[in-house]
């Protein structure tokens, strides 16, 4: 009788004193390496990387110590140092638009993260249908940024708008002029940011929230501590790294947003919803200043990786861990 | 189950396999450069092919027999144009382009992406006009000339027929911007708003280069400006001009033709290329006639408020510029009688009026208009129309005046504090552009 070998190839023992002697195998043992075909493999994503990622990169820097308007081509390229830089700062609608970016992910990244816990400690207790309520609490998040656009300037549209004819049945009066007015507009935007982002949030709350631990509840229980205590005592601490890191990438992406805001508003009206990524799309896009607008655009990037980094820093220390 | 030559791929062949035609695909897209192709002339034009460009080539084909043309479509608009300044600096086969809009233009031209023609027109006396550097119809500097309009862009008022004649107002042929007021007065009555926008009044007055003063400050202190930003809030507030808000929330700048299809108001202020709608009965359905008259005047100014428009050019890096030439005087000579289906009036051509107008109104036009009347106001009438060649930070100061709009037609900003804000900030635009 045959004895059939029914170890999976390339798992041998790796002492070589068990068993029979094998026969040896032709070509790399697995743990040698193998160079050539590894780079093949990571090579469609490196090039990837590259040429979208690092290329970009690397020229916004190159461009924002130049003048530029591309259609003058690479000849036309003109260094002009700092100029840039110092022309960002002394920019009263870059001030502007930075003014606005705060305020706009400001209010709407702890809002967001408000909504998106609240939503998750609904969630995580034993209701009925409680997996297609998940399920669409988080269907805003996938959804295209066009239909989000078009749905909501439906919905909020000042006359035949749902929203204000909801809000005439119960009787309000000088009804909201959403985005067809500079003091509503923002307020509106973030109104559509918080529904479209709280379903993320939401997921990555109720992931964190089965990952608490059990026995700190058990004995919070027994020593009589209520609901308000548990959480304040076992779940913020808990969900803090989660926190953290919801808070650092939901300002990172919040405070980037650009399809919305040209979809919806244009950047007005007048100027109050034109943030630093639209004004930088209009600098670049529009006026063809592409030189100035990788000045904004570095600036801006320092910025967010300034306030990134103090979000990191303020957290060390404070999570609770098993 | 194995391949018929008896040997199966094994991982690492599979992957040196995948890896090599990964290598070979993007080396390939790196690499691969259209060569240009002399025997065909490339064009990127703004109008769609079949609304006259491939009529006018087609008969091109037949003049210059062995010659072939190649039209390419693009759309008019900041992505469109980001295309072709992309293309034209990149190095695409393009010949001849056409460009839409005073800031393209200077774009263009200043970045030396358009040839120099002026020899070219000077030595073909049928496109003497474009000589003219009183009433510019050409982009000249010197002896240079990069940029040769091909259409008249005038306004015109349209009236709702129906509403005209239930608000029991005569069709002006000639009026002021008085008798004007009282008539959009008359049309806002029973839901209906008398018209979308007024005129622009400080264009009436003050004709080309209205932004800058002869010194080249910005001239937005001039009362004509405030009088507009005024006189429309004013309306506004009456009913009488459509609301602003709603022009907002519904972005209905590019679609003014829904609502005055839809009878929301009775008095168009617009262009030629809009008739179309008029005479789309599947897509715009409607019941009511339409009239033109001219528009009204100011205090003796009588400025129209369009311009000379869509500029044709060659790209000075084509290596065909006689072939190219001879497309764009073809064009500028040949193609009146075809353009119209677009709704574009041709600077020059032997085509007479009677031609245009059956061009421009359709074939059905006596159900739809007021023939005489566009007769009357696009040919004989000869508006003044303009064309603006100082053009220093123009798309910005276009954006900070537009900007201000919103804000006051909105009533949230009062009209004067709106255009002290435009003038300061184009005082400060053409401040930095010149220290640049």
């Amino acid at each position: 009788m045959a004895i059939v070998d029914t170890r999976i190839e390339g798992a041998g023992d790796p002492t070589g004193v068990a068993g029979a002697r094998r026969p040896r195998r032709r070509g790399r043992a697995p743990s040698e390496p193998r160079p050539y075909v590894g780079w093949l493999f990571i090579a469609p994503n490196v090039l990837g990387v590259l040429a979208f990622t690092f290329i970009p990169l690397i020229s916004v820097v190159l461009l924002s110590f130049t003048q530029w308007n591309l259609v003058s081509g690479f000849g036309g390229i003109e260094f002009v140092g700092l100029d840039n830089f110092i022309a960002v700062f002394r920019d009263p609608t870059f001030w502007r638009s930075l003014v606005i970016t705060i305020l706009y992910a400001g209010v709407a990244v702890p809002l967001t993260l408000v909504v998106g816990l609240a939503l998750a400690l609904a969630l995580n207790r034993d209701l009925p249908g409680r997996g297609l309520l998940r399920a669409a609490f988080f269907i805003p998040y996938i959804v295209n940024i066009v239909a989000i656009g078009m749905t909501w300037q439906m919905l909020l549209d000042p006359g035949a708008g749902l929203v204000n004819q909801v809000l005439g049945v119960f009787g309000a009066e000088d009804l909201p002029q959403w985005f067809a007015s500079s003091h509503w507009a923002l307020p509106a935007l973030i109104l559509v940011t918080i529904w479209s982002q709280a379903g993320y949030a939401n997921l990555i709350y109720l992931s964190a929230l089965q990952d608490a631990p059990a026995q700190l509840y058990e004995a919070a229980r027994i020593d009589g501590a209520g609901r308000w205590a548990s959480f304040r005592a076992i779940t913020w601490p808990s969900l803090l790294p989660t926190t953290v890191f919801l808070l650092v990438t939901l300002f990172v992406g919040i405070s980037q947003t650009f399809g919305m805001i040209a979809l919806i508003t244009n950047g007005g009206p007048g100027s109050s919803t034109t943030t630093l990524s639209f004004y930088m799309y209009q600098t670049s896009f529009q006026f063809y200043r592409f030189g100035y607008a990788s000045a904004v655009g570095l600036v801006t990037f320092i910025g967010i990786f300034a306030v990134m980094l103090l979000m990191w820093r303020a957290q060390r220390g404070r999570a609770l861990h098993d | 189950m194995p391949p018929a030559s008896g040997r199966s791929l094994s991982r690492r062949q599979f992957a040196g396999a995948l890896g090599a035609a990964t290598g070979a695909a993007a080396f390939a897209g790196c690499s691969s450069t259209s060569a240009k192709d002399m025997d065909t002339l490339q064009v990127w034009g703004g109008i769609p092919a079949e609304s006259g460009p491939q009529a006018v080539i087609d008969k091109f084909h037949e003049q210059y027999p062995g010659t072939h043309v190649t039209y390419t479509r693009y759309v008019n608009d900041d992505r469109g144009n980001l295309k072709v300044n992309t293309a034209l600096q990149g190095g695409v086969d393009i010949d001849v382009f056409f460009t839409y809009g005073v800031p393209n233009l200077t774009m263009r031209v200043d970045s030396g992406l358009a040839a120099d023609v002026g020899d070219l027109v000077r030595a073909t006396p049928e496109l003497e006009i474009f000589l003219d550097t009183e009433d510019p119809k050409a982009l000249i500097d010197g002896d240079e000339i990069t940029a040769l309009a091909t259409t008249r862009i005038p306004q015109m008022v349209l009236f709702n027929e129906s509403l005209r004649e239930r608000a029991g107002i005569e069709l002006p042929t000639q009026w002021t911007f008085e008798e004007y007021l009282e008539v959009i007065r008359a049309l806002a009555d029973d839901g209906k708003y008398g018209t979308y926008v007024l005129p622009d009044l400080a264009r009436i007055e003050l004709g080309p280069n209205y932004r800058f003063t002869p010194e080249g400050d910005s001239n937005f202190s001039h009362p004509a400006f405030l009088r507009h930003f005024d006189l429309a809030a004013e309306l506004i507030r009456e009913g009488v001009l459509y609301p602003w808000s709603q022009a907002l929330a519904r972005q209905l700048e590019a679609y003014q033709q829904n609502i005055f299809i839809a009878e929301d108001f009775g008095l168009w202020t617009t262009a030629p290329y809009s008739l179309r709608f008029l005479t789309d009965q599947e897509e715009y359905p409607h019941d009511f006639k339409v009239a033109c008259a001219p528009v009204p005047t100011l205090d003796g100014h009588d400025w129209n408020t369009g311009e000379y428009g869509a500029f044709i050019q060659i790209n000075s890096k084509s290596p065909k510029q006689e072939l190219a030439w001879e497309f764009c005087k073809f064009w500028l000579l040949e193609s009146a009688q075809d353009v119209v289906k677009a709704g574009y009036i041709s600077l020059l051509g032997e085509v007479d009026d009677e031609q245009l107008l059956a061009g421009i109104l359709g074939e059905d036009a006596e159900q739809f208009f007021d023939v005489d009347s566009f007769r009357r106001t696009l040919f004989e009438d000869e508006p003044r129309m303009h064309l603006d060649t100082e053009l220093t930070a123009y798309t910005e100061i276009t954006q900070k005046y537009e900007q201000q709009r919103d804000v006051c037609w909105l009533l949230e900003r009062s009209p004067a504090a709106a255009i002290e804000a435009v003038d300061k900030n184009a005082q400060a635009l053409i401040d930095r552009f010149e220290e640049d």
